[in-house]
């Protein structure tokens, strides 16, 4: 079955992969040294009416620059991008000197692993004191679907029609998704024998347990949760499972009060050290 | 029986399924329950299998999509007159390429962020909405040298800008820049809450509304319902927290000499909440819609 699940998980990665490779621009790939030739006769040969490809040339690798920065600093890759306009205006408005313009985005790209496209309309009503502008419709398409950390997020962005907040939350989730992978795979290559990742490092769940101290284990459960407001915030909390008798000989309840403790531990440590905390509990036993 | 233990050594699961074997042979009777999870179990392997055949094909169509593009590209520019044709579709190629360049450069701007590189770094464009309005837009013009300095900016003057640079502008401009985006779009969203009063509802307000350049302190009289005997009530909004657009603090207060009637004093109650929850304009227009359906009996 698990073959089978994981089987179906790598398809969808590769259409997803393949839908996005038939949208690239036509354009080839390689630069042949017959091109490049070609290129330098243009330069020689520069007549009137066409850009000197040089310059043009130098303009694209000027541009890709400044994409690329602004894709670093939001964080957001846009790959694709058009818009269309319908003018709405009236001849009831043309004589009061107004205007309306529907404007309609189509916008694609990735923030790391995760994919979206946008649709949304921007009206545009231009009268004598102002010109408003107001996002009247949004549609969010994001891969991967199973995030129901994310989905949730995603109908409130349509929602409430609230672009910016849905690239800076998500660009924040990400970062938080990354890390929080980064942070279980760490531990999983430091700890092979006590730590276990039931679903891979990207869930969002861990365990602790060892072979040296059958029937206790500790399961590290981290979500990401954004709020209302967009923001992004991590949310730990600790399960405990441990063999009835030494439930009776906890006198002092502690395990009954880890969960509450777990949290005082985050607060004061961190989420790395507090884990490796617990992870070393496990190990104390073992040869370092 | 000993036939399970002689194999026992293999490890647990060799005798298991071997005594499972068994029991299948000698033909015991399985309970329904049985019967039923053996299908249940065929039936989800079944529509596990049918979906990975269904995705095999559609990922097998979708690589000859790509494949077929590939080939027509390969074609359109190695088919004719190689010095003429390759010249040109390598000139519209990158002229195709500038112009997608230069659209998704426009597109940022929906992000929040957007920017320019200039001779001396880089010039940061940050736009603000509310509500899905799309408002006012601010520039941020950057040095790029050691220290990182602000060359030219046209952020208001009363935004705490120099305190969030020093915070963050040197170790992190990311940081810098999406607290200076947070700081603007509140203010901007502030600023559109209190036009809007102005503007639509200015029926309502039985004086002037008093605001400060930030917008962060409203002062204001109104009346529920414009043409009738409500009362008029004094409400102070106070927003401390610059990066928010609904007020921290709210005090909705009755300035005349008599005392107020209970369902007034409920009303006033319930304003305070209101103003703390929904957006200032949004109240109004809340208003506005109860005002069509009042209930005269408030008046006696």
């Amino acid at each position: 079955m698990d073959a089978g699940l994981a089987e179906v998980r790598a398809l969808q990665a590769d259409i997803a992969a393949l839908r996005r490779a038939c949208e690239e621009p036509l354009a080839p790939r390689e630069e042949t040294s017959r091109v490049q030739k070609s290129f330098q006769e243009i330069y020689q040969s520069d007549s009137e009416g066409w850009k000197s490809s040089k310059d043009l040339k130098s303009q694209l690798g000027h541009l890709e620059s400044e994409l690329s920065f602004l894709s670093t600093l939001t964080g957001i890759n846009i790959r694709n991008y058009s818009m269309k306009t319908e003018d709405l205006t009236s001849t009831e408005m043309t004589e009061k000197s107004m205007k309306k313009v529907l404007q309609r985005h189509r916008l694609s790209g990735n923030c790391h692993m995760v994919t979206f496209q946008l649709e949304f309309q921007i009206l545009e009503i231009q009268n004598k004191e102002r010109l408003s502008s107001v996002t009247t419709d949004l549609n969010i398409i994001m891969e991967p679907t199973d995030c129901s950390e994310l989905s949730e997020f995603v109908s409130r962005a349509e929602e409430r029609r609230d672009l910016f907040m849905f690239f800076r939350s998500l660009h924040f989730f990400v970062e938080w998704f990354e890390y929080r992978k980064r942070t279980f795979k760490h531990f999983k290559e430091k700890y092979p024998d006590t730590v276990h990742l039931l679903e891979g490092a990207s869930s969002h769940y861990m365990g602790i347990r060892s072979a040296s101290r059958p029937g206790f284990e500790l399961l590290i459960i981290w979500k990401i949760k954004i709020d209302e407001e967009g923001k992004v915030s991590p949310k730990l909390d600790l399960l405990t499972k441990v063999p009835r008798r030494a439930l009776e000989l906890d006198k002092n309840r502690v395990i009954e009060t880890a969960p509450l403790s777990f949290r005082t531990l985050l607060g004061v440590l961190g989420i790395e050290a507090a884990l490796e905390s617990l992870i070393k509990l496990f190990c104390t036993e073992e040869n370092n | 029986m000993e036939q399970a233990n002689t194999l026992c050594h293999d490890g647990k699961s060799k005798g298991g399924v071997l005594a499972y074997l068994e029991r299948l042979e000698t033909g015991v009777n399985r309970s329904g329950k049985q019967r039923e999870e053996l299908q249940s179990a065929q039936a989800v392997g079944n529509a596990l299998a049918t979906k990975i055949r269904k995705l095999r094909c559609l990922r097998d169509k979708l690589r000859a999509e790509v494949k077929q593009r590939q080939a027509r590209v390969k074609a359109s520019t190695t088919s004719v007159d190689p010095d003429q044709t390759v010249e040109i579709s390598e000139q519209e190629v990158l002229e195709r390429k500038q112009k997608n360049v230069k659209a998704i450069l426009q597109a940022y701007r929906f992000t929040g962020l957007s920017g320019k590189l200039t001779s001396r770094g880089v010039c940061v464009c940050i736009n603000t909405a509310f509500e899905g309005n799309l408002l006012d837009s601010y520039f941020v013009d950057l040095v790029i040298k050691k220290p990182l300095q602000i060359y030219h900016h046209s952020v208001p003057v009363f935004i705490p800008l120099e305190d969030i640079a020093a915070k963050y502008l040197q170790t992190d401009i990311q940081h810098f820049l999406f607290s200076l985006c947070e700081y603007l779009n509140a203010y901007s969203g502030r600023k559109y809450q209190a036009d809007q009063l102005q503007s639509d509802f200015a029926a309502f307000l039985a004086g002037p509304l008093q605001r400060n350049s930030l917008c962060n302190l409203l002062s204001f009289t109104y009346k529920v319902d414009p043409r009738g005997q409500a009362f008029p009530f004094c409400a102070r909004l106070l927003y401390k927290d610059l990066t928010v657009t609904l007020p921290t603090d709210v005090t909705v207060t009755y300035q005349g000499t008599e005392v107020l009637s209970t369902s007034w004093e409920e009303q006033r109650a319930a304003h305070e909440i209101l103003f703390c929850t929904k957006p200032l304009h949004q109240v109004f227009a809340s208003f506005a819609k109860k005002g069509e359906t009042l209930d005269m009996s408030l008046f006696s």
